[in-house]
């Protein structure tokens, strides 16, 4: 009985060690992939309720510009300001208009016009 | 100790496990599948958390894109006593100024109160209200500074630390004792402009578990007719929250976008209305009415560039909302007066029962039909059907009527034109007007219509009559909105010009205009509403106002409907007063300076041609200049 006691104490048996510290890494690493994964799920529910609220703020933001610019485009804000300014503004009369009168096309005599041509002769320019 | 006693022991420790085991078996039975429904609807109630999202206003713009009406995110500030407990002094110190508000006031709302609900059971218990109103539309950088006042907030404890108690309650006072729920405001970047095509806004709430929910609801003007398209669909969130009432994102359930209400555009131009609210207001302050009104149209079209009446209100301030300020332009009905004869002389016109030269002999002022004496402003003796329109001849046109036309046509001409019906136009409140069926008609009704007595219209109705005459005679239908947009510009529908109807030929319309054109000059009754370098057509109207049956003496409504370049129409333009004081009373005296002020500048702005039959034109002289230069 003692002699094998002692045999098998002498004998070191790494398959079973191996197995075992195999699977206690296994389920740690289970573990803490787990619990990584849970702490990562948090941290972009976090950054996403975050950006959530930044891009509303932004949008929130880009409303209130808007409406700054149409309340300076509104007439009535430019004639307030026209007048209080005494800048001497007033509609145009129609002897102060010059009017672009469209001439129907009639196409050039020799062919058409290169404007962008390079001069051929007389060397180097 | 035997082998017996220790099976014994072993014996009742097992018996003991056993009952352990039992009971908590029991209890595990009692809640996963006898008390399953109930507890898992606890268990939802205190993590599961439904958000609602309002959707955004839809935008009311004008034709250019420049925005009328829109809203903005605000903040309803409110405040939980039962958190603040003993602090509402201090709270209420720490908020007031950012507030604006009196901290003797704040207190007195954060005093604990009671509030009636309804338990699970059906009955009715009271609960101390955990919800107090403090401000409304606090804008958003208010709050900011409001929740950094609070997180700062420190319980006074004369210098020693705080207990893990104290410490707590603290927490709870930074952190919920006072909070802000989301809603929106309505503003108006124009202030009084187009205030009455736009309507005014009020706010409806709606109470959600003693929560208040406020949703824009429009009371008049396109705000209230564009109700559906405005206000968009509500979003909602199903989600649960950890303890501290955060969001858990990953357990979010059901999101649903809410989908903004959609822009209206209208065919209102600002600058326009502005150049006619304007031009308005220097009438009013002139002639003292008691109300003024302007319209400008397209008439090929019948896009609405502006619309306006005076007295008017700012849709930001609700107290200055009355009935005074009504959109008088299609709420209020009138005699027309001399504007009616454009219905009878287009009517005999299109018949061929008369031409412009034809003549009638006006009486010299007095004519008596039917026990009654017409009269006319000025002793005429024959006018052509021309100088009738010209002179505004009330006799002359009554025997157009009576002599040519008759009474059925008379009243067909008078539908087809749309009186005595609404024109449709998409505001609320529209008057039908009074035009009676022939079978009711006294036996001087004839000869009172074509002056435009015995019949009641809209200006609106009046001006569209007046367009169909400058539009070949095709009456359109009222254009108040262009199209329905999303918020980044993409269409959803556009409405188009309609016509309703031709009334009278081309060729009647084109006679009517050669009369109406007579109208603003030397020997017309609206001489001050001659442009210099575009022909106009129009005609004046001064009708006496009936009150109670009779007609009330030095009680007018004067008008002016006239339209440019009068063989090319760009625009038509109604000025219409009610009872002008100062400065005479004719429809071409007092409105006539209105048109053309209205009509200069828009035809500026718009940049028309001027007619190059007046030979007034400047632009080779400018030309000539340039070249010179």
């Amino acid at each position: 009985m003692a002699k094998n006691r002692k045999n098998q104490a002498a004998e070191i048996r790494f398959g079973p060690v191996l197995k075992v510290v195999l699977l206690c890494s296994l389920i740690c690493s289970a573990a803490i992939g787990y619990v990584w994964q849970k702490s990562q799920i948090e941290r972009l529910g976090h950054q996403i309720l975050d950006r959530e609220k930044r891009l509303q703020s932004l949008k929130n933001d880009n409303k209130g510009l808007a409406d700054q610019i149409a309340f300076l485009h509104s007439p009535v804000m430019l004639d307030t300001q026209a007048r209080k300014l005494n800048l001497g503004l007033a509609p145009a009369q129609p002897f102060q208009v010059v009017r672009m009168v469209d001439l129907p096309f009639t196409p050039e005599p020799d062919g058409p016009r290169q404007y962008a041509e390079r001069p051929m002769a007389g060397g180097t320019p | 100790m035997n082998n017996k006693e220790q099976f014994h022991r072993a014996l009742l420790l097992l018996g003991c496990l056993a009952v352990a085991f039992a009971g908590l078996g029991y209890r595990l039975v009692d809640w996963q599948v006898l008390r399953h429904d109930e507890l898992s609807a606890r268990a939802e109630r205190n993590t599961q958390r439904e958000f609602r999202e309002a959707p955004r206003r839809g935008d009311i713009l004008d034709i250019n894109g420049n925005i009328l009406a829109t809203t903005i995110p605000v903040k309803t500030v409110c405040a939980d006593p039962v958190i603040l407990s003993n602090q509402t002094a201090v709270v209420a110190q720490l908020i007031a100024p950012l507030l604006q508000l009196n901290p003797a006031a704040i207190a007195q709302r954060l005093l604990p109160r009671l509030s009636l609900a309804t338990n699970s059971n059906g009955q009715i218990v009271t609960n101390q209200s955990h919800y107090v109103r403090l401000a409304r539309n606090v804008p958003e950088p208010t709050w900011q500074q409001i929740n950094a006042a609070m997180t700062n907030f420190t319980l006074e404890v004369g210098g020693r630390k705080l207990t893990r108690k104290e410490a707590e309650f603290q927490y709870d006072i930074r952190y919920h004792g006072i909070y802000a729920e989301s809603d929106q405001l309505r503003v108006y970047p124009g202030g009084a402009l187009a205030s009455q095509v736009i309507g005014f806004p009020s706010v409806e709430e709606t109470n959600i578990n003693g929560h208040f929910i406020s949703k824009i609801v429009g009371c008049d003007g396109i705000e209230m007719a564009m109700q559906k398209q405005l206000s968009g669909v509500d979003g909602w969130r199903l989600t649960e929250t950890d303890k501290a009432q955060n969001e858990l994102v990953a357990l979010r359930d059901e999101d649903v976008f809410a989908r903004d209400g959609l822009n209206v555009v209208l065919t209102i131009d600002s600058q326009i209305q502005h150049i006619v609210e304007t031009a308005l207001a220097e009438g009013f302050q002139q002639h003292s009415p008691k109300s003024i009104t302007g319209i400008v149209v397209r008439p090929r079209t019948g896009e609405i560039l502006a619309m306006a009446s005076l007295p008017t209100f700012d849709p930001s301030q609700p107290g200055s909302i009355s009935p005074e300020t009504r959109n008088r332009v299609i709420t209020d009905v009138m005699e027309p007066g001399s504007t009616f004869k454009i219905v009878v002389v287009s009517g005999a016109l299109d018949r061929g029962a008369v031409k412009l030269a034809d003549e009638f002999d006006c009486e010299h002022g007095h004519f008596a039909f039917a026990g009654r004496t017409l009269h006319d402003h000025e002793a005429y003796g024959l006018l052509s059907v021309k100088s009738i329109i010209t002179k505004s001849s009330n006799i002359g046109a009554a025997k157009i009527a009576i002599e040519r036309l008759g009474d059925q046509q008379l009243y067909n001409y008078a539908w087809n034109y749309g009186f005595g019906q609404r024109t449709l136009i998409p505001l609320p409140g529209e008057a039908r007007g009074i035009l009676y069926p022939v079978k009711d008609w006294s036996k001087v009704s004839i000869a009172q219509i074509p002056m435009g007595h015995g019949v009641a219209v809209t200006r609106l109705q009046m001006l569209f009559a007046m367009a169909a005459i400058a539009n070949h005679g095709w009456l359109m239908q009222p254009m108040i909105v262009s199209r329905l947009q999303e918020h980044d510009g993409n269409i959803v529908q556009r409405y188009g010009p309609q016509r309703v109807r031709q009334v009278i030929s081309e060729a009647a319309s084109q006679q009517m205009v050669e009369a109406l054109k007579t109208v603003p000059t030397k020997d017309g009754t609206a001489p001050d509403a001659a442009l210099k370098e575009y022909l106009v057509a129009g005609k004046t109207g001064t009708a006496q106002k009936a009150e109670h049956g009779a007609y009330v003496p030095g009680k007018y409504i004067s008008s002016f409907i006239g339209f440019f370049p009068a063989d090319n129409p760009e625009i038509c333009i109604s000025v219409v007063m009610d009872e002008p004081r100062d400065g005479g009373y004719y429809g071409g005296k007092v409105c006539g300076p209105v048109f053309h002020d209205i009509a200069a500048r828009c035809a500026s702005y718009l940049n028309i041609p001027p007619d190059p039959s007046l030979n007034t034109n400047a632009v080779p002289l400018m030309a000539d200049t340039l070249l010179r230069k």
